[in-house]
């Protein structure tokens, strides 16, 4: 037995092309069961809209505003989906957002510049997540526990510092950092994302006719790249008119993927929540990759506090109160394991959008917002329902199948 | 001639990958009899026993029972009828009390303690063998465990109890304890079938023994008859044990020390240990579970951050921590491959990259996909693990095959120093003799060694050294030639403390 250099390629140029059963795994229910609910619940709501003699539903107007309002809840789905990847849990999310809030308005008061209170509220949402994180990790305390007790402890905090009164701002300079309106040319933009996929596809399938290594979408990507590229020169708009905190939004989901999904860093966070045993002989430090998703989350809750201060220009203790749990509802219907170890920050997105979707097209419905949380609570349960069975049958129909 | 307790006739099983796991298996238990089952990794014995308990249905074939025929549909059914399945992992509620597991099946309104009692007492006295009934189960050994698991299976009033490697792990008074119940049961009329790696238990145990080999009966004889060579021989096809009768090619006396541990300490696991291991040496490790034989390696490993002393490589102090121990050379085969040595949602290519992630990406953060597969491959053809590719999740491998990913993880790190913790439970016959075939070439090219094992022949066929550590010390210390198994046995578990201790 020689420690040799990985083999030659001429071993590896015979490669297989990727089965069917391959090529068809992302679209099986159980990994893209949350992408098909979304299509299903827009169908529903545009063609509603239509036999009811509404306006169009997905209109540039209305699909900006949806995507406004899932902005917050969708910031924070992304970094809980990578706490819960790495196998832990963050319910303080929602009392940290407030205190951030708080914090940056309270320095805001004494004069000081917007970048000042901003950064201040961005530390405190830090500091709470140290915290978090050096309990749960260095001490050894469940997170569940931790950060129950955070959010009840920071919500105290709040009504100690402000003696239950709401802290508002006469400053129009934060509104106008994260305010406002950026349009796109949805139809542009869209168009050379749609042929930027393509490109991609042509790669990959040129990799795999090559006998290298691919992921075997190349077909896929081709298809859909090209399909959103026509799309969307015939139908998007050519003014969509999306406010600045969408882009951040998207940003965040954006780099959140692409470092999960193709750097190391990604690949030891799935190790450490998948076994965190295996993940610490295996020479990863296992205390750091459990204690920056808390921070991520502190961080990117105090963003969402100024995100929300910045258009209400006051906020009160009570505040994003119950935010968590819409969060970790929109994980949760974008598949992620409460086990660690799996999941993936754009199906939550998407998990929030159904969420937000929901909502908006209630409203736009005139259905009445009584049903609102009830429908809500069925889609949760439904969709965890989903997963299971989509996995169990998965597992059963394998031995079925072999039986002549 | 009356039916026999348990018959399978012509039991095929094909799964849907195309696995054909069983051929035309038939299998005869009489009652009152202990059957022995053996075969590599892979053999079909997990599936055959999976038939049996009525988990999954043949493909083709019948099961008999006292002459009727059945076909159990799931393992309740199968329980009904009589047949108890204790597997590996011991079916017990850990947080429940000895009492409370052994009629676990009987718990339904009031718990009154007085009357099972009673019925307990009885239990033991069939079985021989007292387990404190108040004891939680999660603080009992695991030998003790498994008696527990025996009682309940008697408990049920099982007439047919299936063990799927009861011994791996126990030692060896343990292990007497154990087959002196199923002896005493045997004569009570019960049947057991006993399924196990390690042969001479096997031999010592059972009446009747199969071997099944790819999926086939290859031979079916009274054990009277048998040896160890037929048996293995009849296993593997082909003569590869003879690996362990063979030992270590001696050393070179002017080899340089490769690693030097001085004063290792560690509240509670270890006492003060030194140790040193040449370039090109092997030092086996014996010791009875808990003698801190496996927190030896962690310590070594850097994994316990409350170890204190000093380790050098080639020299050169190395901190207590696992990554910079892995960057000196340590690689660290762990105990439980499933728990602490493998992802097991993941894909082997996955898991054998983890450690030298970062070498294996464009700028050590951007993982290569296609070196990473061409690691993984090479690693399959290097180490021979039975796998259809580099992308099967770990946990659909066989025990062996999944321990060979272990060793692959460290195969091609540059890695100097190996800490192997029982790199053979639960690993088959060809697969064992494969990685201690790993093990000699790895010292033989000037690397050094360290390997933890029950198997105290294993040990006297590999190491150059062995020491044998009892509470978190070294206890003695020899060399494999001036040794034997009897002597390791005594010293490990304290028989001859006095003359060990004064050897130098």
């Amino acid at each position: 037995m020689t420690t040799t250099a990985p083999r030659p390629a001429e071993t590896i140029a015979s490669r297989p092309a990727p089965s069917m059963r391959q090529r068809l795994e992302p679209f099986r229910l159980q990994r893209a069961g949350v992408v098909y609910a979304f299509a299903l619940i827009l169908l529903t709501f545009t063609l509603a809209s239509e036999f009811t003699g509404r306006p169009f539903y997905l209109s540039p107007v209305n699909s900006a505003n949806i995507l406004d309002q899932t902005v917050q809840v969708g910031i924070l789905a992304i970094v809980m989906t990578i706490c819960l990847i790495s196998g832990n849990f963050d319910l303080s999310v929602g009392a940290t957002a407030a205190l951030g809030a708080g914090v940056t308005l309270t320095v805001l008061n004494t004069g000081a510049g917007v970048t000042v209170a901003v950064l201040a509220g961005l530390g405190s949402g830090v500091l709470m997540g140290l915290i978090n994180g050096a309990l749960v990790q260095g001490i050894g305390l469940n997170a569940f526990i931790v950060t129950l007790g955070t959010m009840t402890g920071v919500r105290g905090l709040l009504f100690i510092l402000t003696d239950g009164q709401s802290i508002q701002t006469e400053r129009a300079d934060l509104g106008e950092l994260f305010g406002g309106v950026v349009p796109i040319n949805a139809k542009v933009w869209a168009a050379i994302a749609g042929l930027a996929v393509l490109a991609l596809g042509v790669v990959s399938l040129r990799r795999e006719r090559m006998g290298q290594v691919s992921s075997g979408y190349g077909p896929w990507l081709i298809g859909s790249g090209a399909l959103l590229a026509v799309f969307s020169l015939v139908f998007f708009p050519t003014r969509w008119e999306l406010t600045t905190q969408v882009y951040i939004f998207a940003a965040i989901a954006v780099i959140a993927w692409l470092v999960l999904r193709f750097t190391a860093v990604g690949r030891r966070l799935y190790a450490v929540g998948g076994n965190t045993e295996s993940a610490r002989l295996s020479g990863i430090p296992v205390a750091r990759y459990k204690i920056t998703p808390f921070v991520l989350n502190g961080f990117c809750a105090a963003l969402v506090g100024i995100l929300y201060v910045s258009r209400f220009s006051a906020i009160n203790p009570q505040a994003m109160t119950g935010l968590e749990l819409t969060v970790i509802a929109a994980a949760i219907l974008g598949g992620t394991s409460l086990f660690g170890g799996a999941g993936n920050v754009l199906k939550s997105v998407v998990g929030a959008l159904i969420l937000f979707t929901l909502i908006n097209g209630f409203g736009v419905m005139n259905l009445g917002a009584n049903y609102q949380d009830l429908i809500k609570g069925v889609v949760i349960i439904g969709a965890a329902t989903v997963y299971v069975l989509a996995e169990r049958r998965g597992t059963r129909r394998r031995p079925k199948a072999a039986t002549p | 001639m009356s039916a026999a307790l348990l018959e399978a006739r012509g039991v095929s099983k094909e799964f849907p990958n195309g696995t054909r796991a069983l051929r035309d298996v038939s299998l005869t238990v009489d009652d009152g009899t202990i059957h022995g089952l053996v075969g590599a990794n892979g053999a079909g014995k997990s599936t055959l026993f999976t038939i049996i308990a009525g988990a999954i249905p043949p493909t083709a074939g019948s099961l008999r029972w006292r002459g009727e025929e059945v076909s159990w549909t799931a393992p309740g059914d199968s329980r009904a009828a009589g047949v108890a399945t204790i597997h590996q992992h011991i079916p017990l509620v850990p947080t429940l009390t000895v009492l409370e597991n052994v009629y676990l099946g009987e718990l339904s309104g009031l718990y009154r303690r007085a009357p099972l009692m009673e019925r307990y007492e009885q239990l033991c006295e069939r079985l021989g063998y007292r387990a404190d009934p108040g004891r939680i189960v999660e603080e009992l050994p695991l030998g003790e465990r498994q008696m527990v698991a025996v009682a309940q299976a008697l408990a049920t009033g099982a007439s047919l109890v299936c063990m799927d490697e009861p011994t791996a792990s126990m030692a060896q008074a343990e292990v007497e304890v154990l087959f002196d119940a199923v002896r005493r049961l045997r004569s009570d009329g019960m049947s057991f079938v006993f399924c196990s790696h390690f042969l001479d238990q096997v031999l010592e145990l059972t009446d009747t023994v199969t071997v099944l080999r790819d999926g086939e009966v290859v031979a079916t004889e009274d054990t009277a008859g048998l040896d160890e060579d037929a048996l293995v021989d009849a296993m593997v096809g082909r003569t590869l044990h003879q690996m362990e009768d063979e030992r270590a090619t001696p050393l070179a006396p002017d080899a340089p020390v490769l690693v030097n541990a001085r004063d290792l300490r560690s509240p509670g696991r270890l006492d003060g240990i030194d140790l040193t291991v040449r370039s090109g040496e092997i030092v086996g490790v014996a010791g009875i579970l808990g003698s801190g034989r496996s927190e030896l390696l962690e310590a070594l490993f850097g994994a316990d951050s409350r170890c204190s002393g000093e380790v050098t490589v080639r020299g050169e102090v190395v901190p207590h921590d696992v990554r910079a121990r892995m960057a000196a050379g340590f690689a660290f085969v762990p105990e439980n491959r499933v728990r602490q040595g493998l992802v097991p949602s993941w894909e082997i290519w996955r898991n054998v990259s983890l450690p030298d992630l970062a070498t294996l990406s464009r700028r050590g953060v951007l993982p290569d996909h296609a070196a990473e597969i061409d690691r993984a491959s090479a690693a399959i053809t290097e180490l021979g693990i039975r796998t259809p590719s580099a992308d099967t999740p770990v946990t659909s491998l066989s025990g062996g095959n999944a321990q060979k990913v272990v060793f692959a993880k460290w195969l091609f790190g540059g890695s100097c120093v190996y800490l192997l913790d029982e790199p053979t439970v639960g690993v088959d016959v060809g697969a064992k003799a494969d990685i201690l075939r790993l093990v000699r070439d790895f010292a033989a090219q000037g690397n050094g060694v360290v390997i933890v094992s029950s198997g105290l022949e294993e040990l006297l066929a590999v190491a150059h050294r062995i020491l044998v550590m009892r509470a978190g010390r070294v206890v003695a210390e020899r060399a494999t030639t001036d040794t034997d198994e009897p002597e390791l046995l005594a010293l490990a578990s304290g028989l001859t403390t006095v003359t060990g201790a004064s050897r130098p």
